[in-house]
């Protein structure tokens, strides 16, 4: 699909009031009480906030950090299991980013790998996604060398671009269309796609070499190296406390737990888990397969540049650049990035 | 009823294996699922106490015997002491059957030789009833088990039964210092014992299964003995909790132990990295 609409600033506030006054539940990057910027429920458009990459990613929405798989009651020596709604509430997301919304798209593979993980999905068929093309980023970012951009329509419904006094709206989805269907009056003519050239390169720009070489170049070093020095190196670094892991948008690894509520009844969740943390693979026994961070850093690296890649032809990764963000350590995946890649191409090695 | 929601069962019986070791024998509280549930040796499930969480083992009794299945476990975790509070008549829970299964059609028409340690012959005790009770498809059967003391053999009664067997050739064996005064079988460790019982390499498949230290010790002793390593199997145990690919906990490298395996043949371990 490739319409294209516009859509007022004016109409972009009725649009989310319109919603709203529907029952639709409406989220998008806004300010928490302590400054920063979060994805998170919103009222009204105005508390959108455009020009900082939200703290956390999309992921929540489809995968909460805790979410009850289903609640059981023992009954004597028998035990009734009490299913969750297989339907979530219709929600659309305002003002995604791009490389947030790529994501999602991207975690489809493995939650739909043979098995379908029907938690995911009912979320992912409930929520629209309305993405804005991103006004450019920082040193972290890298959207580019993974095969996305500022600009990118991936995992969108809907992508807005800035031009004159509102946006140019690519229609992405059919479910995108349905959200247009459904408040015809709130788009209408205006700019094209064209007026928004000079917005998107100069976002491309800001976000442009900050890794050189390519995805391909990172898998092939990194299948080819499972024991390589540079993995200790970078390990001495990391704390393991893995907030890379919580904010990363395509991180995935969950833990399924029991929580008992009373002596008879509790709920089976699954939490957000990560593998930087020794507790992730050790055996009751004892036993740690990965047993030092030196094999916690090189998994997290191993998993996004070559497992996913080779199991699902996707890098799982967005580029957006929050692990260097959040790393106490200062841990930046552009340096381990860059690094890999001049090792691959006979520049460097481990210090 | 999502992926991660587990069928009910009822334990049927509990059999004391060791002084830690026991085995639930389960049954499907709904009818239908027991009508429609089949598995494949090898495969493993998610089995849950409620209010202690879930736990990952093979199923250790053989799709040849319908209608029920086994699971036997130490008592080393939390959910395995949850376990061993369960009387029989209560309920569970199991998900499954996931992963791949030994190749059986491949070995039919052949020798088959099962090599086990401790409470390794629990996936291993699957395939040989599984072979046991399609006996006329298979030629020698060879089974060597081993423990580190007569106290930690377990599913002695079965031992027992395939000691008497016309069809089966069984080895017994505890560490140096595990036999007991009025002990029969053999004292030595696995792979010793697998050099005296000497299966011949020709035709044969052999299934592999226990602590890491006698699986390293014994391939050399298949291979000396001809064994190729596309015919030796062996199943890996890691930490999982989804069971179906998607939690991210069990890789080794680039595998899947829950989707690639948990059976491997000896020639996939040696390409993988030494992460297990």
């Amino acid at each position: 699909m490739s319409t294209t609409t516009f859509i007022r600033n004016e109409d972009l506030k009725g649009l989310v009031a319109d919603l709203k006054a529907a029952g639709v539940g409406v989220a998008g990057p806004a300010r928490t009480t302590d400054g920063a910027v979060d994805y998170r429920s919103i009222d009204r458009f105005e508390d959108v906030v455009l020009d900082a990459q939200p703290r956390t990613s999309l992921k929540q929405f489809f995968l909460p950090p805790t979410e009850p798989l289903f609640k059981y009651r023992r009954e004597g020596s028998d035990v009734a299991i009490l299913e969750m709604p297989a339907v979530q509430p219709p929600r659309v997301i305002v003002g995604a980013r791009p490389c947030d919304a790529a994501a999602v798209e991207i975690l489809d593979r493995v939650m739909n790998w043979d098995y379908k993980d029907e938690p995911w999905f009912a979320r992912r068929e409930a929520t629209t996604i309305v993405a804005f093309a991103c006004p450019g980023g920082d040193r972290s970012c890298f959207c580019t060398t993974v095969g996305l951009a500022p600009d990118s329509t991936r995992g969108s419904d809907l992508l807005l671009a800035p031009a004159g006094d509102g946006y140019v709206v690519e229609v992405v989805t059919p479910k995108g269309q349905k959200l247009l269907d459904a408040f015809p009056k709130r788009f209408g003519a205006g700019p094209g796609v064209d007026a928004t050239k000079a917005y998107r390169d100069k976002a491309r720009a800001s976000v442009d070499g900050h890794v050189p070489g390519s995805p391909e170049v990172i898998r092939q070093w990194v299948q080819t190296h499972f024991e390589d020095p540079f993995w200790s190196e970078i390990a001495l670094r990391c704390h393991g406390c893995g907030g890379c892991a919580a904010v990363c948008p395509t991180c995935h690894c969950f833990d399924i737990v029991d929580e008992p509520e009373t002596l008879t009844e509790g709920t089976r969740r699954r939490n957000w888990d990560t593998c930087q943390t020794a507790l992730f693979t050790v055996h009751a026994s004892g036993h740690n397969p990965r047993h030092d961070q030196c094999g916690r850093c090189r998994q997290r690296v191993n998993h996004k540049f070559a497992i996913y890649p080779s199991r699902f032809n996707e890098v799982l990764c967005t580029g957006c650049g929050r692990c260097a963000r959040v790393c106490p350590a200062g841990q930046d995946v552009t340096e381990i990035l860059t690094r890999i890649v001049a090792m691959a191409t006979g520049q460097g090695g481990a210090a | 009823m999502n992926v991660y929601q587990p069928f009910r069962m009822r334990i049927e019986e509990r059999i004391d294996e060791t002084v830690d070791t026991r085995t639930l024998r389960l049954k499907f509280l709904d009818e239908d699922v027991a009508q429609k549930f089949d598995f494949k040796a090898g495969q493993f499930g998610e089995y849950s106490v409620f209010g202690a969480g879930e736990c990952t083992f093979c199923i250790a009794s053989s799709p040849t015997r319908k209608g029920y299945i086994e699971c036997s476990f130490k008592t080393i975790g939390k959910v395995t002491s949850a376990m061993k509070d369960l009387e029989v008549g209560d309920v569970m829970g199991f998900r499954g059957p996931y992963g791949n299964a030994f190749p059986l059609d491949k070995m039919q028409g052949g020798n088959v030789v099962f090599i086990a340690g401790g409470i390794g012959l629990a996936p291993v005790r699957c395939v040989i009833w599984n072979v046991l009770d399609e006996r006329n498809k298979y030629k020698d059967v060879t089974i060597v088990y081993g423990a580190r003391s007569v106290g930690d053999l377990v599913y002695k009664r079965e031992l027992e039964d395939w000691g008497k067997r016309p069809d089966v050739k069984l080895w017994t064996t505890v560490d140096p210092g595990g036999e007991t005064p009025d002990w029969k079988g053999q004292v030595g460790f696995v792979p010793s014992i697998v050099e005296k019982a000497a299966p011949a390499a020709a035709n044969s498949h052999a299934i592999v299964c226990g602590p890491p230290v006698m699986i390293k010790y014994t391939l050399p002793v298949l291979k000396k003995l001809g064994f190729t390593d596309d015919r030796i199997y062996t199943t890996l145990e890691n930490r999982m909790k989804c069971g179906i690919g998607k939690c991210g906990r069990c890789n080794i490298g680039p595998v899947y132990v829950c989707k690639d395996g948990p059976v491997f043949t000896a020639a996939e371990m040696a390409r993988l990295p030494n992460e297990f």
